[in-house]
C-alpha cells in the first residue's frame, strides 16, 4: 500500500523537470562525501525525542515549552531532556542521525497532551533554536492559522539572517501553511524510494525539494518502528543532509545551502 | 449492501453511530468517506473543550457503534498525533507501533492494520478533530488517498462548525449535503469497473 503525500505530485509529472544549478561537476560529493554533521548543531522541534531509543543514540540536549497564561509571552521554558509523546519526534531524529551519525541533535518539544495554542509554542521553539544558534532546524508541523502568518514570518527572518536553515514539511492540507509557504525555509515534500540521500527540486514553488517520505520505516514510541508516509518523515532526511554539508563547510549561509541542495538534485544540470 | 472487508455489511439508509447532539451530516460524511476509500471503517473525533482529549462521536463500519462516545487523551496513538501536529499521516501498520491504542481498537472488535489520519481545521488553523480512515482500500500507484482524505477533513471541519452553530429546521442543508456526497459516492461505485454499490 503506497500513497503519496500533496505536493509529491509535483516531482511526479513522468519525468522530472530538469533545472539549472551551479556550474559544480561534482557537487555531490563537495557537499556531501566523507561528511558526519560533527560539530553541527540540529534542532528538532517536534514531540519530543526519545534519547535512549537505540537508532537515536543519544541527543545534546534539550528544551520543552508549556502554555501558562500567568507567563510573559504566555508560556514557560523547561531546559532538559523529556520523554515523546507520541514518537514522532523520535522518528525525525532517528532519521537525521542515520545521515550526520555525528551531529549535535537538541530536542525542543513544543507539541503537547494539549492543543490549545500550537502557534505560539511553534514560535518559541523556532525563537530557542535561533537564540541557541542552532545550525538547521528540522520542523515537521506546521501551522495553519493566519493570526501566525506575522509572527512565524518575522521569526524565519530572524533565523535566515542568524544562519539557522529551517527544514519545514509541506503540509498534505489545502491552502497555505506555515513556515513551509515562506520563501526563508527550506519546504520539504515526500517522494517514493528507499535513498536516504535522494533530492529532487520542484521546478514550480512554494514547495521546492523532494525526499524520501512515502512508506518509510522510522523509529517510533517505546523504542519500536512504524512503516509510515508523510512529508514530516521527508524533512528529517533534507536536514541531515543539510547537517552533512554545513559540518563540510561551516561558512555556508542559508541561501547558499539552498543552493546547494538544489544542484545535488536528481533533476539539476550543472549551469 | 455496502461490504464491509471483514465480511459483514450495512445497509444505507440505517442509522449511523453518532453521539448525542451531533448533527446526522457528521454521520453521512464518515459513512460517504468509508465509501469512497473502500474502507473497513471511518470516525471523527473532537476536541474536547480544555483541548487534552479528543471524543469519537461519529464513525462508520466496523466497530462503529463502540466507537462512538470513546475519549482518548489527545496525545494517544495515529489520531492523536494528527490532531497535535496538524499534519496528515499515513501509517501501514499500526500494529507494529507499541503505543498504538490497542485496547480501544479491542474494545470495537476490530483491529485495523492501516490508519489513515488527517487534521479537521477550521479557518483560523485550530484543530477541531481528526478525521481518520482504517484500512482504505487504495490503487499502489495512487497519489490521492492522503490529499482526498486532508480535503474532506477540512469539509467536515466546516460541516462540524456550521453544526454547532444551528439547530431546528436550519440542520437541513447540511443533511442535504450529506446525503448529496453519499449519492455521488454511489454513482461513482456503481460506474467503475468492477465496482458495486
Amino acid at each position: 500500500m503506497t500513497v503519496t503525500p500533496a505536493w509529491s505530485g509535483a516531482f511526479d509529472r513522468g519525468v522530472l523537470e530538469q533545472v539549472v544549478g551551479l556550474p559544480l561537476e561534482q557537487v555531490r560529493d563537495w557537499a556531501f562525501g566523507g561528511a558526519t554533521g560533527a560539530g553541527v548543531k540540529v534542532a528538532v522541534v517536534d514531540s519530543g525525542i526519545d534519547a535512549g531509543h537505540p537508532r537515536v543514540g543519544g541527543i545534546a540536549g534539550g528544551v520543552w515549552f508549556d502554555l501558562d497564561a500567568a507567563a510573559e509571552g504566555g508560556y514557560v521554558e523547561h531546559e532538559g531532556l523529556h520523554e515523546d509523546l507520541v514518537g514522532h519526534g523520535t522518528a525525525c531524529a532517528a532519521i537525521i542521525r542515520s545521515l550526520a551519525p555525528e551531529a549535535e541533535i537538541h530536542s525542543v518539544r513544543v507539541l503537547g497532551a494539549n492543543l490549545k495554542g500550537r502557534g505560539a509554542l511553534l514560535q518559541a521553539g523556532v525563537e530557542w533554536s535561533v537564540a541557541h544558534r542552532m545550525h538547521v532546524a528540522n520542523l515537521s508541523l506546521s501551522s495553519k492559522s493566519e493570526s501566525m502568518f506575522g509572527p512565524l514570518h518575522e521569526v524565519a527572518d530572524q533565523a535566515y539572517f542568524a544562519g539557522t536553515v529551517l527544514v519545514c514539511a509541506a503540509n498534505n492540507l489545502p491552502g497555505p501553511t506555515y513556515p513551509s509557504q515562506y520563501a526563508s525555509v527550506v519546504s520539504v515534500a515526500a517522494r517514493p524510494g528507499d535513498e536516504e540521500m535522494a533530492l529532487a527540486y520542484n521546478a514550480h514553488p512554494p514547495v521546492e525539494f523532494g525526499a524520501r517520505g512515502i512508506d518509510v520505516d522510522v523509529a517510533w514510541a517505546d523504542h519500536g518502528s512504524i512503516t509510515a508516509t508523510g512529508n514530516s518523515f521527508a524533512a528529517p532526511h533534507v536536514s541531515g543532509m543539510v547537517a552533512l554539508m554545513r559540518s563540510k563547510h561551516p561558512w555556508l549561509t542559508p541561501f547558499q545551502v539552498k543552493a546547494v541542495l538544489q544542484a545535488a538534485s536528481v533533476n539539476s544540470l550543472a549551469g | 449492501m455496502v461490504p464491509l472487508p471483514d465480511g459483514r455489511g450495512r445497509r444505507y439508509g440505517e442509522p449511523m453511530a453518532t453521539g448525542s447532539g451531533v448533527d446526522a451530516a457528521l454521520g453521512r460524511c464518515v459513512e460517504a468517506t468509508r465509501t469512497l476509500f473502500g474502507a473497513a471503517a471511518c470516525s471523527i473525533a473532537l476536541v474536547g473543550d480544555d483541548g487534552a482529549n479528543l471524543e469519537f462521536v461519529a464513525s462508520d463500519g466496523a466497530g462503529a457503534d463502540e466507537i462512538v462516545g470513546v475519549t482518548i487523551p489527545v496525545g494517544r496513538g495515529i489520531a492523536g498525533w494528527a490532531a497535535m501536529s496538524g499534519q496528515p499521516i499515513a501509517v501501514r501498520d499500526v500494529q507494529a507501533d507499541a503505543r498504538f491504542a490497542r485496547d480501544v481498537a479491542e474494545s470495537t472488535h476490530y483491529v485495523p492494520t492501516a490508519i489513515y489520519a488527517a487534521p479537521m481545521l477550521d479557518s483560523d488553523g485550530e484543530v477541531l478533530g481528526v478525521a481518520s480512515v482504517l484500512d482504505p482500500v487504495v490503487d499502489e500507484t495512487s497519489d490521492w488517498t492522503l490529499n482526498v482524505l486532508g480535503t474532506i477533513a477540512g469539509l467536515m471541519a466546516q460541516v462540524t462548525l456550521a453544526t454547532a452553530r444551528t439547530t431546528g429546521p436550519t440542520d437541513q442543508p447540511l443533511s442535504d449535503l450529506g446525503r448529496d456526497v453519499l449519492q455521488l459516492v454511489q454513482r461513482w461505485q456503481a460506474v467503475r469497473p468492477g465496482g458495486s454499490a
